[in-house]
């Protein structure tokens, strides 16, 4: 029940809002409105970034990054803004924590042991013959 | 028991499923409040009915809450706002409106047609104070405690059932509290 | 009527499953060979009932009957006869029956082709219909308990149809779902065979020569479907993108992976005799990731612009069935692998182990996927909190994890098997490593462009591979005067691979992209070209009303793109203009109307792009080079034992 009304709650946005285009002074501040909304999540999409969603969120998201970004703050300010108030799930980009070590580095780990397991144990096998 | 090596894949596959038994009773696309327990962000919103009077966090102070953020074209509080009203008659908790990026003239048309349930209401059209909030969708509630301490977040409406069962319970826990 | 007849097929289906899966046990109590002949029967009447149901099910469709639940929630009467019948498979209970007809026409391919071709291998035949009998039932048992399409409502009032997402409303739909049903179901038979391996205690050149092709169908089926996902994904979400890391996408290209590594230790096995244990392994994870993705569409665990509506009790019953038959598969595996170990003779330095590197590789891709994939329900699981893994971190971690396959694909097929001196192919190959890594760094440059070090690498690896492909392949020309098919498919499909990374790093370079506010009559320049807004009209479509924005490029090409609005529910959609060739598409999308005249339009310059394509359609060409070459061995075979 509660799944059908989040969804609900979702198609609730009618979108009839005109595409917001933001017109920046250098290339440098336009690289990194895109860099950072493209690593934003859009929280009603089904897996979206800010960047591509015409959700009203989203298009009220991208206008506070913009503003913020005319306004002279940095990157991980705009980042700190927003997972002040919407926690670590409005990031695409996991942060690098405690709770995270393992997925950032549980591939490579499985990579490397892996690896070192294969050759152990050709090299095992060839000291016995 | 050199032979435990081959159970690797076996036991993996279990510690999987069991993983995944578990995720089926998650809710994977609600997003959790970061002010739980923290004080509520600060906000001063001109009120629905009177422009000249601000609702703000004093609004809080010394006694229990319940924030809702609601608007005419979200369906889903038109169904909300009769759990609301019945809440309002039969509870003394304060029900502080927030109308999320909306028309005046809609909301106020909104209200008369169904009554008031609120003690006052905030008036967000940009939606700017929402986003300091943590909004994403309406409808959503938080519960405020009487130091103006944010202690519950509800996504989504508030049914009977969660009222009687989960909101009514921690209200009830709080009016007690200093 | 044909609801009724559709439920009534199922029930027969059912019941055959049942006679597939065990004819061969009492057969094999009763040392009667009568009943595999009956196993076999039973698959023919499988398939036949399930292909009734699944026409009943699109006459359904076409008739508009909104009395069945399913085609009242995905159809609609104004929607074009192509997309009724394409909307059969696209929810939850139309694309279940499908698995389950797919799965019955490749037990039936198995069926007769294996027959014909190893007439002999009845034991293992058996065996195998047996297991893809239990795996049938499963699946039609779980149409009955949770995702019946012929539910019916009869409901009091006049109803009209939901109507079929825009999104899915296009030529894409029709093959997207099958072509990776073909692959993911498929790896069904590769699990049998592993199992009836593992049940006989041994796995011989023969059992290795006869699974061959059903791997390696699949997966070219498998890139098609993916190849084809992509590029849908592309023309329809108007934002020039491939590929996006959804939780679906990723659950399609695990199996990929642990196919391939399947397809690289079966050669080893059937031409070497080791890594049986890896090859069992690895057949039982291809199944076991194709059904847990069939898991993650369905169960409301993940959430993705892909996944179907969910229902908890689908998700219980997909998992019971995933423990039994995955879980069951790895006991088995645990009980009975020791039969299997053979104690490697090669040596350290040799094919055969940069092959295992290839495997171990490919199985860390997997596990990068997985991990990235369920992380954020660990976490949540554990109440330590919510977060969202996406494209930045799966771009971050899963190159660097892919580059080093690269770099073997070029060097492995110039080892010898069993033992290689280093000395000697550092001097076969210095030359076009050397060659590469000057072109790939430096022909940027050469040629204009800026110079990036990730740029550079991928241009090496992908020159790399090309240049000791062919080198390779000249040199069997040089002593065989001819290259065999069974070589032509393993070189083309690394080929396929090289020009795919090339697509990607030269696409991921040199994309430009502008956003601009443009009226009629006016233009604008990008990447060179010059594109001129010419007009705007507006259309119609059978079920949506239309504008159309045309769009002149260097004064010759026309491109239309298309804003979309879907008279059913109101919803918008907007339909890309893209102007193709081999080198580069341009890419306009339309949006919004900012003014009166004034439009906001999106346009894209992406270079290579089709080569992302071309290179998974490569993969696919050499696989069918592998199964013909299998088939004129077989043909050959069958004349010399005549």
């Amino acid at each position: 029940m509660r799944i059908f009304f989040i969804i609900l709650l979702f198609f609730s946005f009618k979108v009839f809002a005109a595409q917001d285009i933001y017109q920046f002074d250098s290339i440098q501040k336009q690289q990194r409105f895109d860099a950072l909304t493209s690593q934003l999540r859009c929280l009603v999409c089904q897996n979206q970034n800010i960047a591509e969603s015409n959700a009203a969120l989203a298009i009220d998201l991208r206008k506070q990054v913009y503003e913020k970004i005319q306004k002279g703050e940095n990157d991980q300010s705009i980042v700190n803004y927003l997972v002040e108030r919407y926690g670590d799930f409005i990031l695409y980009r996991p942060p690098f924590n405690g709770l995270t070590l393992a997925l950032w580095l549980g591939p490579f780990l499985f990579l490397i042991a892996g690896l070192s397991y294969l050759f152990y144990y050709l090299r095992q096998s060839k000291m016995r013959e | 028991m050199k032979f435990i090596k081959y159970f690797f894949p076996f036991i993996l596959f279990l510690a999987l499923m069991v993983l995944l038994l578990r995720g089926l009773s998650l809710h994977p696309s609600e997003v959790p409040s970061p002010f739980i327990n923290k004080p509520a962000p600060s906000f001063q919103l001109p009120s629905l009915f009177d422009r000249n009077k601000m609702t703000s966090n004093q609004d809080f102070i010394g006694h229990v809450t319940l924030l809702n953020v609601w608007a005419t074209w979200c369906v889903v509080c038109a169904e909300e706002h009769s759990v609301l009203s019945e809440i309002a008659k039969n509870s003394n908790v304060v029900l502080i409106g927030l109308n999320y990026k909306d028309s005046q003239a809609e909301a106020i048309k909104w209200l008369k047609k169904r009554g008031n349930p609120y003690h006052i209401i905030g008036v967000d059209q940009t939606g700017n104070s929402a986003i300091d909030w943590g909004v994403y969708g309406t409808p959503e509630t938080f519960l405020i405690d009487k130091k103006g301490y944010i202690r519950y977040k509800q996504i989504g409406p508030i049914s009977p059932q969660t009222w009687e069962q989960k909101l009514k319970p921690m209200v009830e826990k709080l009016q007690k509290e200093e | 009527m044909f609801p009724e007849l559709g439920r009534f097929a199922l029930i027969l289906a059912l019941y055959f499953s049942l006679v597939q899966a065990l004819s061969p046990v009492w057969g094999y109590y009763k040392k009667n060979s009568v009943y595999f002949k009956l196993s076999k029967m039973a698959v023919i009447g499988q398939f036949i009932f399930l292909s009734f149901a699944m026409l009943s099910l699109i006459i359904c469709f076409i008739n508009n009957d909104l009395t069945v639940l399913y085609v009242r929630e995905h159809s609609h009467d104004l929607l074009p006869l192509i997309y009724k019948m394409g909307a059969a498979w696209g929810g939850h209970e139309g694309s279940l029956l499908l698995w389950c007809l797919i799965l019955s026409a490749w037990t039936l391919a198995f069926s007769i082709f294996s027959s014909l071709f190893h007439p002999d291998q009845t034991e293992l035949q058996e065996k195998i219909l047996m297991v893809l009998g239990i795996i049938s039932f499963g699946f039609i048992l779980f149409l009955f308990a949770t995702s019946n399409p012929f539910q019916r409502d009869f409901p009091d009032n006049v109803i009209i149809g939901n109507d079929l997402t825009p999104i899915l409303q296009d030529p894409g739909l029709i093959f997207h779902p099958p072509m990776l049903y073909f692959g993911y179901v498929g790896f069904a038979i590769g699990f049998a065979f592993a199992i009836a391996a593992l049940i006989e205690g041994k796995l011989d050149k023969e059992w290795a020569a006869m699974c061959r092709p059903w791997i390696i169908l699949p997966w070219a089926f498998l890139s098609l479907g993916i190849v084809l996902g992509s590029w849908w994904a592309y023309r329809e979400l108007g934002w020039g993108g491939w590929w996006f890391w959804d939780p679906v996408e990723n659950a399609s290209l695990l199996p990929w992976l642990s196919a391939t590594a399947l397809i690289h230790t079966l050669i080893v096995s059937e031409k070497r005799s080791v890594f049986k244990g890896w090859t069992i392994l690895l057949a039982i994870v291809t199944f076991a990731l194709s059904l847990i993705g069939t898991f993650l569409v369905r169960s409301g665990v993940l959430v993705s612009v892909h996944t179907f509506a969910s229902d908890p009790t689908r998700g219980i019953f997909l998992l019971s069935y995933l423990t039994i038959i995955i879980g069951g598969a790895f006991l088995l595996f645990a009980a009975r692998i020791k039969y299997f170990y053979q104690a490697p003779h090669f040596k350290l330095f040799s094919r055969e182990t940069f092959l295992l590197v290839n495997s171990i590789v490919l199985l860390s891709a997997v596990a990068t996927i997985v991990i990235g994939t369920l992380y954020p329900i660990i976490l949540d699981a554990l109440n330590a909190g919510k977060i969202s893994v996406g494209e930045p971190y799966f771009n971050t971690v899963f190159i660097p994890i892919m580059l080093p396959l690269l770099f073997l694909m070029g060097l492995a097929p110039h080892m010898n098997w069993g033992q290689q001196s280093f000395s000697d192919i550092l001097k076969k190959l210095n030359f076009t490593f050397f060659f590469s890594l000057i072109l790939g760094f430096f022909s940027p440059l050469l040629l204009g462009f800026e110079f990036h070090l990730l740029t550079g690498l991928g241009l090496f690896f992908g020159i790399w591979i090309i240049l000791a492909t062919i080198q390779y392949a000249y040199q069997i020309f040089r002593t065989q005067h001819k290259i065999p098919l069974q070589n032509w498919s393993m070189i083309v499909a690394h080929l396929g691979i090289a020009i795919f990374a090339l697509g990607i790093t030269i696409n991921k370079s040199y994309s430009t992209e502008k956003q601009i506010k443009i009226a009629p009559q006016e233009s604008v320049q990008i990447a060179g070209y010059h594109i001129l807004f010419q007009n705007l009209a507006t259309s119609k479509g059978p079920n949506y009303k239309s504008i159309q924005a045309d769009f002149l490029i260097n004064g010759t090409r026309t491109l239309t793109a298309e804003q979309r609005l879907y008279t059913a529910h109101q919803e918008f959609l907007s339909k890309p203009g893209i102007s193709t060739n081999i080198w580069r598409d341009i890419y306009i999308a339309l949006g919004n109307s900012i003014s009166d005249d004034s439009w906001s339009v999106r346009l894209y310059y992406k270079p290579f792009v089709r080569w992302i394509w071309f290179g998974g359609i490569m993969l696919l060409i050499g696989g069918f080079m592998s199964l013909l070459n299998y088939l004129i061995k077989r043909r050959v075979v069958k004349h010399e034992i005549h």
